[in-house]
């Protein structure tokens, strides 16, 4: 094994290893989409699902 | 039944007072009051397309399809 | 300590969070651009040593909440316990504003409002007297413009909000008590506080202009309003935005940048020459190939996000919204549905999150359906590489997609204002028309550049690893041997891929390698162009000049192998098919109802592989005088999708004819009542 392979599977090991845990923290804080600037509102409406009740509410009014 | 004037029939650039919102979708007369577009209150035409209008109800400036202005009596 | 921001749409709430938090979350100037809450903290310069937090809201006219968005608003105000709201009055408009205002004065949170856009009212010449506005409504009053960077008020406003926290301030109307049920009442009641608003409005304002004189924006917008020109300049807007990203600025940058990326791989793999050809592969192709390949697409992208922020910040979103609406109610949509389906030329997910302003639900539900038939940022490197490497580089590949992506809509909604909607009410349209601004070009870069880092984690996360199993998966078979060359067929990637690669012949292009794209494509679109550089060996997808050189056989066409209409066929199939994963969960969440949602990704499987179909057996019968392979099963796939669609739309209709059934039942008795 010569120097560039080494340098080569350590950069390969380092590389993958930073994405997945990118990923895996991502997932783990509940993000949807990675790298999407707008999972943080996708996440909020789940949570804000009540509001749903008040419109059918007014409607069947 | 009297004849009644709609914001259809309107002149532009002339303020008008609405008279009623006749309709009989709830929705309909609720979202206009939320905009101040109720009885008494004044509402100037734009500008007129053939599908659609565009308003001035209270500051400010509405597009509205030709069911709305049906619906909205003036005089 | 929470402070909430609230006020009616577009009166610039969203504009004064990112101005105090340091956020850059979507503003644009038309109602209804946030959709859900948002919370970060204060910058230090505003809040001193103090944990404040701001929480954004999306627009409303009352607390009576008529869209999904606005039901946000006033439930979080009133079950959230804020320990302060900022209430942002337009200040042009404070006749119908303050009405909310009143509404708010009456929570028993302290609140401030911020008169936003002065800097407007100054330019028109109208006067608000903010020391007697404050005395009326009990509650300091502030005159705000979050647009500037200096002498905004936003310090002194925020200041005063924060102090506030915890006390009291006394209503200065407040409602009678009355029965809520009772309509008659809680109109009369709401027109009680309409006019004491006019009574404040005409005490505290002086205006110099009369909103209702015509002015030249009227004249602008006559024009563009206009059923035909509107409709014309509408076209030649959203052209010159894909020719200037895609056949123009944006390719000019992206060849300067691949250059740069391929001697990157070039220099990988040079020094791994005498390695094991295995790392290589993962490094130089895997890795850096395939990633290279879709960031090389990154300045396309980026030039048609900054053109579309501008777009979205001078108005002229309302008047596209209330020019096509015409158009779109013909298929049982209506104006609203315009607005998602510009935003999705950017990303589908907030596209289809916009769809919450949308009033009816059938409507609303149809729209976040269709509204990704329109190709997203992540399918512009798909297409810019088939129409490199196919029909050298010609633009009327990308305004194709586009077009004919709004032609699906158009067909879809149709479809399903025929299976569910036959009984339909009737919605009305109204919309807002902003007043014109210059748009901001720092607005746009920062707009431009946020999405860009987007772009940028998401290739360096999931479309690395996404690369890196495919190329592990070509690489060995299911014994864990290194595939023979010559023996492709036998890797794993291979094996996975190829059922589904049959049910693609009748489209012209089952190979496992394209139907292994294709599926990737679903984890992120841009992957399809990652995987085809994996699985192919190719890099230089953008590098038009170089294929040039090769005539129309180029050497990416060579390898993949397929003619100019399977090309399309496949294209168009990744277009049109479901987005990814991430869009169908949106999907999901508005839809809220797992019959639409499968109805949804089966409508979007069946229109990808139709269109696909259609246009390999058409293409291949005018080019070549015969039909493509598998015309009989893919006939007979397409029979059943139609047999489907009946099915499904009897099982509606008898729904339907139940609940109408019920309805009149009720109706009955209550006659009978009375």
């Amino acid at each position: 094994m010569n120097f560039a392979t080494l340098i080569a599977v350590l950069a390969l090991a380092v590389i993958l290893f930073l994405a997945v845990r990118y990923i895996y923290r991502e997932k783990k804080k509940g993000t949807t989409c990675i790298g999407c600037p707008y999972a943080g509102s996708c996440q909020k409406y789940k949570e804000g699902i009540t509001c749903q009740t008040d419109i059918s509410g007014s409607k069947a009014e | 039944m009297e004849d009644k004037m709609t914001l259809l029939e309107a002149e532009l650039g002339k303020t008008y007072t609405v008279k009623e919102i006749a309709t009989d979708d709830e929705d309909m007369n609720a979202f206009l009051f939320r905009l101040g577009c109720y009885s008494g209150e004044p509402i100037t035409l734009v500008s007129k397309k053939k599908k659609s209008c565009v308003a001035v109800i209270k500051d400010g400036r509405y597009n509205l399809d030709n069911l709305l202005s049906e619906a909205i009596v003036v005089e | 300590m929470r402070i909430a921001f609230a006020g009616n749409p577009n009166s610039g709430k969203t504009t004064m969070y990112n101005a105090l938090t340091g956020r850059s979350e979507k503003v644009g100037n038309w109602g209804g651009v946030t959709v859900g809450s948002k919370e970060y903290q204060l910058k230090k310069e505003f809040a001193g040593n103090q944990e404040v937090i701001a929480v954004d809201l999306p627009g409303a006219y009352s607390m009576s909440p008529f869209t999904p968005e606005e039901g946000i608003t006033s439930e979080y105000v009133r079950t959230a316990n804020p320990d302060a709201i900022v209430n942002i009055v337009d200040a042009t408009n404070l006749s119908r504003s303050l009405f909310f205002t009143t509404q708010l004065l009456e929570l028993g949170i302290p609140v401030v409002v911020a008169l936003n856009k002065s800097d407007i009212n100054e330019k028109e010449g109208t006067e608000i007297d903010i020391e007697k506005l404050s005395a009326k409504l009990n509650c300091p009053v502030f005159k705000t413009i979050s647009v500037n960077d200096k002498n905004n008020g936003l310090k002194e406003m925020i200041s005063k909000a924060i102090s506030l926290a915890g006390t009291i301030q006394k209503p200065p109307y407040l409602q009678a008590d009355i029965n809520l049920h009772d309509k008659d009442a809680v109109d009369a009641e709401d027109r009680k506080r309409y006019a004491f608003v006019n009574e404040i409005v005409k005490d505290v304002e002086k205006r110099k202009v009369l909103s209702a004189e015509t002015n030249k924006q009227d004249k602008i917008d006559a024009v563009l309003l206009n059923p035909v020109a509107g409709i014309l300049v509408f076209a030649v807007v959203m052209w010159f935005v894909f020719w200037v990203s895609q056949a123009w600025l944006g390719p000019l940058v992206a060849d300067w940048l691949v250059g740069y990326i391929e001697a990157f791989q070039g220099w990988v793999a040079g020094q791994l020459e005498s390695s094991p050809a295995i790392l290589s592969a993962l490094l130089a192709d895997g890795i850096v190939g395939g990633v290279g390949a879709v960031v090389g697409f990154l300045p396309l992208v980026m030039v048609m996000y900054f053109l579309i922020a501008l777009l979205e910040d001078c108005g002229y979103m309302a008047r596209v919204s209330a020019v096509m609406d015409p158009i779109f109610k013909r298929v049982g949509l209506s104006g609203k549905s315009v607005i998602p389906v510009v935003i999705g030329t950017g990303c589908g997910i907030p596209a289809i999150m916009a769809c919450r302003t949308i009033r009816d639900e059938r409507e609303r539900r149809t729209t976040s359906m269709l509204t990704t038939f329109i190709p997203c940022g992540a399918k512009i490197p798909v297409i810019a590489l088939f129409a490199g490497a196919f029909f050298a580089g010609a633009s009327w590949v990308s305004t194709l997609s586009y077009f004919f992506g709004l032609v699906l809509i158009f067909l879809g909604a149709l479809l399903i204002k025929g299976i569910t909607g036959y009984k339909y009410r009737k919605s009305f349209f109204i919309m807002e028309l902003p007043k014109w601004k210059v748009p901001s070009l720092k607005f746009a870069f920062k707009s431009m550049m946020e999405r860009a880092r987007a772009y940028i984690i998401k290739a360096a996360t999931i479309i690395l690893v996404c690369n890196t199993l495919v190329q592990i998966m070509q690489t060995f078979d299911w014994h864990f041997n290194v595939v023979e060359e010559g023996a492709e067929s036998t890797s794993i990637l291979a094996s996975i891929a190829t059922p589904f690669a049959v049910l693609l012949i009748p489209l012209g292009f089952g190979v496992w390698q394209l139907a292994a794209a294709a599926i990737t494509g679903f984890i992120a679109k841009e992957n399809v162009v990652g995987t085809l550089a994996v699985v192919y060996g190719l890099t230089a997808f953008i590098d038009v000049d170089e294929l040039e050189m090769v005539g129309g056989a180029n050497t990416v066409a060579v390898t993949m192998g397929l003619t100019s209409v399977t090309a399309l066929a496949y294209l168009f199939f990744n277009l049109y098919t479901p987005p990814c994963f991430a869009a169908i969960g949106a999907m999901n969440s508005e839809m809220k109802s797992k019959g639409w949602l499968w109805g949804a990704i089966g409508l979007q499987l069946g229109t990808g592989y139709t269109v696909a179909f259609l246009i390999y057996q058409i293409g291949t019968l005018v080019t070549e005088g015969h039909l493509g392979q598998g015309f009989l099963p893919g006939l007979i796939a397409e029979a059943l999708m139609v047999l489907a669609v009946i099915m499904i739309g009897r099982k509606v209709r008898a729904h339907f004819d139940e609940q109408y059934e019920l309805h009149k039942n009720i109706k009955g008795t209550e006659g009978a009542a009375a």
